[in-house]
């Protein structure tokens, strides 16, 4: 016998060395799985992280307290017409801002009045008709500061403003309040009035009218391909551009909305018509893919059943497949909504990106949607515009992530097993 | 008075309901006093009524809407006051869109002095061809009701007339889809032919300087290979660099390691990295991973780093094309039959040397046909690149450099303050049919792959 050990010899030196080799590399390879996965995770993580830490404080805001007398400084307008529509015009005319930027100064010394925001004194406008007995009063009003005072308290400056903030601060006249203007306003060049309201509804408008057209068209082309139509070389074609339109890039779907919409049939531009529009066709898609998949679930003996008791195939469909089909359909078209609410690019080229200061009117008048207003936004080298776009991007992400949770409620509530 | 298409779509909406009811109360009617049994149930003429009084109207209105404009426009330039407008061109245009906006209420007063002489006119037409058309309309909505209506009778197969209208807009539901397909197609093609007419295409994909900064096309250059370059090295390298590891090593932990309850919490949580917007992701990479990679840029000591990076777009985008490419991956591996896998394991392998002996070579045309469909999305996504890499045409390798892409340049040429007819918009509709060609064949290619792989184990 020589002393070469059999290939088989699991007890041998080499072989478990062999052995160990292996299982660390199994080890290695589990962890180095592992890790991928935690990578994507902790970007996910660190992504949120940053912006609900950015965003957060952009939902409150810096307010100082202000008295105003206005037995010393009346303000002299006829009460009667405060619950006239002009109202704003007539507190304006009679020079509000005037003593409100006067009383700041008294209150806050020197320099008082550049350290509320410009807008300040339509906050005691407001609070004005709301109760006109404060004209006879004086009153405390905590006002919003200027963005520079804002961010200072927020984070602790340093220098004359930082200075300035701390002795605010010690006299107690500061105080911290959730900023309202931010959901009421829309967009504005001061940071301290700029808010999302505007761009909400609009987007809101833009999402529903791609509803309104995605959704119809996109379940009943489903239904023609997948009950009706005969297999041919046309069905075919439909099927085929049907696939490739889910997987055009987005801004080609702005493009084809600038030359046809905008510029050949001349639909207002701007607006959430043509957003909405433009919207629905990238949409369409995959409302009809999902919807078939839905539809195909449904199994054939409910229609045979159906057809068996005298119900002709448009009956068999509008009564019976298209009602089981449902949940799985608007599970679909709710993820495919939440994309539509989150994208920016084809709407940059329809021209979606202009400065719009007003809430919305209707469907036809200049628009913007959530993610331009983020987009808009980001371009702002404004410090105090950077608190105001992560706290939009997290009213954004909060908006697509109930979406898609709903989506995901629905499909685990109405899962048929037939 | 303007011509307000939703409100009178709404009005020959209300009329078919009234047309319902009166065409099911009629054939109720019919039937009672024949003594008769009706071919169909009530309410099939209640709809037949109904879509005879709606479908010729709201045709109508579609097109009184896209061809009255026209008609009055015409019959403002047949006015008096248009003697005095300049010949064709710009400002032409704009006189009359400015009128046009005073009479129809838009905007209070003219902004072209020269308009205003013509905002009487306008008005005068506009209120004419309202009345015109609502009056067309509405005769039409009701001849078609009146001969609907008049057509039942207990015998009438209201229910196969009805039913064959139901099949016949099921049918154009699914032309949208082919009439989109060809919008996209004919308006890139007509775009690009216009532009191709002032560029010459062999500039346009071969050329090596791209600077079109005048709008005048004999003073810019067009050529497009540094757009193309700055699109592969962001979507096809840097971002696949990221994706691919990645993606793969978290379908095969998922599919292969994790328990079930561990995959049936992870994989949703890993999706919504699939459903930020792509907004998101081009804030945080120009707000955070760019000035981080700077400043590493910086330590190492590469020159001209800048902030605005093709690394950090292709990070970022890298991440959120992860889940796409696990869940290619994910289906793939899960393709490969059971028999396959339990085949090696019991010849004695480990898991991983399974994986990567068997699983993935027998997936790979799966995963690589998924592999494709993420460039292709990489190459055509918009804002991480508009926000994060920059507008400046660099030809570099420098992954720390800034670069631009063909869907940075898009939105760029179109953005700008330019006419409808510069060379530097309608380069915008060229590098848009670039983009479509090529994401378009790496589609089908893709696509092909994935079939002819899951065709070869059933």
């Amino acid at each position: 016998m020589t002393d070469r050990t059999s290939p088989t010899d699991w007890k041998g030196g080499a072989m478990q060395a062999r052995i160990a080799k292996r299982y660390a590399a199994e080890r290695r390879f589990k962890l180095l799985g592992l890790l991928a996965v935690l990578a994507s995770g902790a970007f996910l993580a660190f992504l949120l992280f940053v912006m609900v830490g950015n965003g957060l404080r952009g939902f409150t805001y810096t307010n100082v307290a202000v008295p105003i007398d206005f037995k010393a400084m009346p303000l002299t307008v006829d009460t009667a017409r405060l619950g006239d529509a002009d109202a704003d015009q007539v507190i304006a005319g009679a020079g509000l801002a005037d003593i409100v930027a006067f009383s700041a100064d008294e209150a806050l010394g020197d320099g008082g009045s550049a350290m509320i925001s410009e807008n300040a004194w339509k906050e005691v406008r407001t609070a004005i008709k709301a109760d006109p007995e404060l004209l006879q009063t004086s009153t405390v009003f905590h006002l919003p500061t200027s963005s520079e005072v804002d961010i200072a308290a927020k984070e602790g400056a340093k220098g004359a403003m930082g200075a300035k903030v701390d002795a605010l601060e010690r006299d107690g006249k500061l105080s911290t309040g959730i900023h309202w203007p931010f959901f009421r306003n829309a967009d504005a060049t001061d940071p301290a009035a700029a808010g999302i309201w505007g761009a909400l509804k609009g987007s809101v408008l833009t999402i529903l009218i791609a509803f309104l057209i995605a959704f119809p068209t996109g379940v009943l082309a489903a239904l023609y391909l997948e009950e009706y139509a005969p297999k041919n070389r046309w069905t075919d074609l439909i099927e085929v551009s049907i696939n490739n339109l889910a997987a055009v890039p987005s801004i080609i779907f702005g493009l084809l909305a600038l030359a046809v919409f905008i510029n050949w049939f001349g639909i207002c531009q701007a607006s959430a018509l043509v957003g909405g529009l433009t919207l629905a066709l990238m949409t369409m898609p995959v409302i009809v893919i999902a919807s078939r998949n839905a539809i195909k679930a449904v199994p054939p003996s409910i229609r045979d059943a159906a057809l068996g008791v005298g119900a002709s195939p448009v009956q068999v469909v509008f009564h019976h497949v298209l009602p089981l089909a449902l949940p799985g359909i608007l599970t679909g078209t709710i993820i495919g909504m939440a994309r539509a609410l989150g994208e920016t690019a084809p709407l940059l080229l329809i021209g979606m990106r202009a400065f719009i200061g007003d809430v919305p009117g209707g469907v036809c008048s200049p628009a913007t949607v959530l993610p331009m207003q983020i987009f808009l936004w980001s371009d702002e080298v404004d410090r105090g515009f950077v608190e105001k776009t992560s706290a939009a991007i997290i009213v954004l992400l909060i908006v697509l992530l109930s979406m898609n949770a709903l989506a995901i409620y629905l499909r685990n509530k109405f899962e048929k097993r037939w | 008075m303007t011509f307000n298409a939703a409100a009178l779509l709404l009005l020959i909406a209300g009329l078919a309901l009234i047309g319902w009811i009166a065409g099911r109360a009629r054939s109720n009617l019919l039937a009672g006093r024949a003594q008769a049994k009706l071919h169909s149930r009530p309410q099939y003429h209640g709809w037949y009524v109904a879509l005879w009084l709606f479908a010729p109207a709201a045709l109508f209105l579609a097109v009184w809407s896209a061809v009255s404009p026209g008609l009055i426009t015409n019959d403002v330039l047949a006015s008096d006051a248009a003697r005095t407008l300049p010949a064709f061109g710009f400002e032409r245009g704009a006189i009359l869109s400015d009128a046009r906006s005073v009479a129809q209420g838009q905007q209070a007063a003219v902004r072209i002095p020269a308009a205003a002489p013509l905002v009487a006119p306008y008005a005068d037409a506009t209120h004419r061809y309202a009345w015109i058309g609502i009056g067309a309309m509405l005769a039409l909505a009701l001849a078609g009701g009146l001969y609907a209506f008049t057509r039942i009778k207990p015998e009438f197969r209201a229910r196969t007339r009805v039913e064959k209208i139901v099949m016949l807009v099921l049918l154009l539901a699914s032309l949208v889809a082919i009439l989109t397909t060809f919008g996209i197609v004919l308006s890139l093609l007509f775009e690009s032919i216009r532009f191709f007419r002032l560029v010459s295409p062999a500039e346009l994909l071969f050329g090596t300087n791209w600077a079109p900064t005048s709008g005048a096309p004999q003073d810019d250059t067009f050529g497009g290979i540094p757009l193309f370059w700055g699109t592969i090295l962001i979507g096809a390298i840097i971002a696949m660099i990221v994706a691919i590891p990645i993606g793969m090593m978290t379908a095969v932990y998922l599919t292969q390691y994790a328990a079930p309850r561990v995959r049936r919490w992870v994989k949703p949580l890993l999706e919504i990295l699939a459903g930020v917007p792509t907004v998101v992701y081009g804030y945080f990479a120009a707000l955070t991973v760019a000035p981080a990679l700077r400043e590493f840029a910086v330590m190492l000591g590469i020159p001209n780093a800048s902030t605005e990076s093709a690394l950090a777009a292709g990070i970022v985008m890298g991440v959120m094309i992860i889940p796409f490419v696990s869940s290619m991956a994910d289906d793939s591996i899960n393709a490969v039959p059971q028999a396959m896998r339990d085949g090696s394991l019991a010849l004695g392998a480990t898991p991983n040397e399974t994986i990567r002996q068997v699983l993935i070579p027998a997936a790979l045309p799966g995963v690589m046909g998924g592999i494709l469909l993420a460039v292709s999305r990489a190459i055509g996504e918009t804002m991480i690149v508009v926000m994060a890499a920059g507008l400046s045409a660099n030809m570099t390798a420098n992954p720390f450099a800034s670069v631009t892409t063909v869907t940075a340049q898009i939105v760029k040429l179109l953005t700008g303050d330019q006419e409808f007819d510069s060379a530097k918009t309608l380069a915008a509709f060229a590098l848009g049919l670039v983009l479509f060609v090529v994401t378009l064949l790496l589609n089908i290619v893709a696509l092909r792959i994935v079939k002819k792989y899951r065709e070869a184990y059933d």
